[in-house]
Order: structure tokens, then C-alpha cells, then sequence
């Protein structure tokens, strides 16, 4: 049993770490949001790891069949990838809008401090862990009776919170030339 | 096994978030590091809630992470669609005006 949890780790540490590595250095728009769809697999497997099952059920539904959908949709009516390299004088190929060496050094700069002050703040919390495996699990109706007591007032604020992000992007993204003739 | 190799995984995940935000030119490229950076803090929940304190609060909190990320994503990407009709550009550096 321990052998079957270290192998599903294992592939899916793998995946995750290998998908958010590949949508960062990857040159094309479209190739970038199919490997977060690889990484975000990857965190469901975690999540089973950690005997999340319904945690690990919501990420695969919400994540997979509905973010990732939706960015794939908003790029392809903004116009795509349009794939033109440009080669500077150095000879290095770039593409458009997706970054270039000096901005990935600013990058990766500000999150090695970001994660240097993170360490520091957690290392507490992570020595404190248990190491020893204890008998953890969740199950759906543990969460729903957590859900409908002890954090009732999120629960209900997150049904507003999900009606109005519908409303207001059905409002945004309304055809262009209706509000000119609107006003 | 410990938690060790899961606040690797979740680190990993959110330099590369960070990276992403930061490097990229494109609005929707910057949307997809917010979304590995909300992963990383949800894998860090669930992590944390199973090796430290053993309730099931972190599983809550680790569902309406995902429920926030994804109602951000339906808002930024009808903020991006517009702000494409508007300026037929999708530059993070075009974007300097709140009214066209």
C-alpha cells in the first residue's frame, strides 16, 4: 500500500513540477495552457496522495474541465498564437509578448526571495509536522457537515460571490457595438 | 514519507507562477501564473491540514481556493475579451487607461 503511494507520487510530482516548468519556459501560448492542464492533473494526484479525495474530484471537475476550457477559449478570440520569431542581433529567437531573458531573470530573481522569506516564515510549521503516517482521511460527508456549520457564512458568501462573477462577465465581455447604440 | 516533498512540489509550483507573472507579456499568459500560484497555496493547504493539525479545515479552505480561482478566471477573461475589442492588443503595456 505505501509502494502504490509512493508510485502515484512520484507521477504525479512529476507531472506537476514538469507542466508548471514547461508553462513557463514554453514559447507558444496555446502549448503553455495545455501543459497547466498536465500540471493541474499532476496537483489532483496529490491531492490523493493526501486522502483528498473530493478535493482531488472538485480540482479534475473546476480545473481541468472548466478553467482550462475557458483560457484555451479566450485564447483563441484574442487572436491566437500568432507565431512570428523575431531573431535579434544576438541571434537569439524570440517570440512576441511571451518574455524575453531579461524579464525570466527578474522572474526567477523575485521568486527565489519570495520563497527565501517563505521558508523562513514556515520553518516552524515544517519542523513541527508529524513524520509518522497517521490513519487520515476525509471523506465527502465530513466536509459537507463542516461546510453547513462551522463555515456557513463563507458557504452562502461564496454562492453571491459565484452569481456576481457570472452576472459581471456576462456584463464585461457583452458585444462592442451594443453599448454605443446603447448610449 | 513526510511533508517535505510536498512544500518542494507546492515551492516549485510557485516560482514558476512567479516566473510566469513576471516575464510574460500577455495578459492571459500572466491569468495562467495566477492559476499556479492558487494551486500552489491549495496544495499547501491540504498538505499542511493532513501532517500538522489533522482536521479537515485545510480541505475546506483548499475548495474555496478553487471556487475563487475559478470565478477570477471567468472575470479576468471577460476583462481580457473586452480589453481586446477595445485596443486589438492583448500587451500587458497597452493597457494604461481605465477609459478608451
Amino acid at each position: 500500500m505505501n509502494m502504490f503511494l509512493m508510485i502515484i507520487f512520484t507521477l504525479s510530482a512529476f507531472l506537476a513540477v514538469g507542466g508548471a516548468l514547461s508553462v513557463a519556459f514554453a514559447k507558444n501560448l496555446i502549448h503553455a495552457c495545455v501543459y497547466l492542464l498536465f500540471s493541474l492533473i499532476g496537483v489532483a494526484g496529490l491531492y490523493l496522495t493526501l486522502g483528498a479525495e473530493f478535493v482531488a474530484a472538485t480540482q479534475l471537475v473546476v480545473y481541468v474541465g472548466g478553467v482550462v476550457v475557458l483560457l484555451l477559449f479566450a485564447i483563441m478570440l484574442t487572436g491566437g498564437s500568432n507565431l512570428h520569431h523575431v531573431t535579434s542581433r544576438f541571434g537569439l529567437e524570440s517570440t512576441p509578448l511571451m518574455g524575453n531573458l531579461r524579464t525570466y531573470i527578474m522572474g526567477i530573481v523575485t521568486a527565489l526571495l519570495l520563497i527565501a522569506v517563505l521558508c523562513n516564515v514556515l520553518q516552524g510549521s515544517i519542523s513541527a509536522s508529524a513524520v509518522v503516517e497517521s490513519k487520515f482521511s476525509s471523506t465527502v460527508e465530513q466536509i459537507g457537515v463542516k461546510l453547513v456549520t462551522d463555515h456557513i457564512l463563507a458557504f452562502e458568501i461564496s454562492s453571491v460571490l459565484l452569481l456576481g462573477a457570472l452576472v459581471g462577465a456576462a456584463i464585461i465581455a457583452r458585444p462592442y457595438r451594443s453599448s454605443e447604440t446603447e448610449n | 514519507m513526510g511533508i517535505i516533498p510536498y512544500i518542494v512540489v507546492s515551492s516549485i509550483l510557485f516560482i514558476c507562477g512567479i516566473i510566469v507573472m513576471i516575464a510574460r507579456k500577455n495578459i492571459i499568459a500572466i491569468l495562467l501564473g495566477i492559476e499556479l500560484v492558487l494551486n500552489a497555496a491549495a496544495l499547501n493547504f491540504v498538505a499542511f491540514t493532513k501532517f500538522n493539525n489533522m482536521n479537515i479545515d485545510g480541505h475546506v479552505f483548499a475548495l474555496f481556493i478553487i471556487l475563487v480561482a475559478a470565478a477570477e478566471a471567468a472575470v479576468g477573461l471577460a476583462i481580457v475579451i473586452r480589453f481586446f475589442q477595445v485596443r486589438e492588443s492583448i500587451h500587458i503595456d497597452s493597457a494604461t487607461q481605465l477609459q478608451s
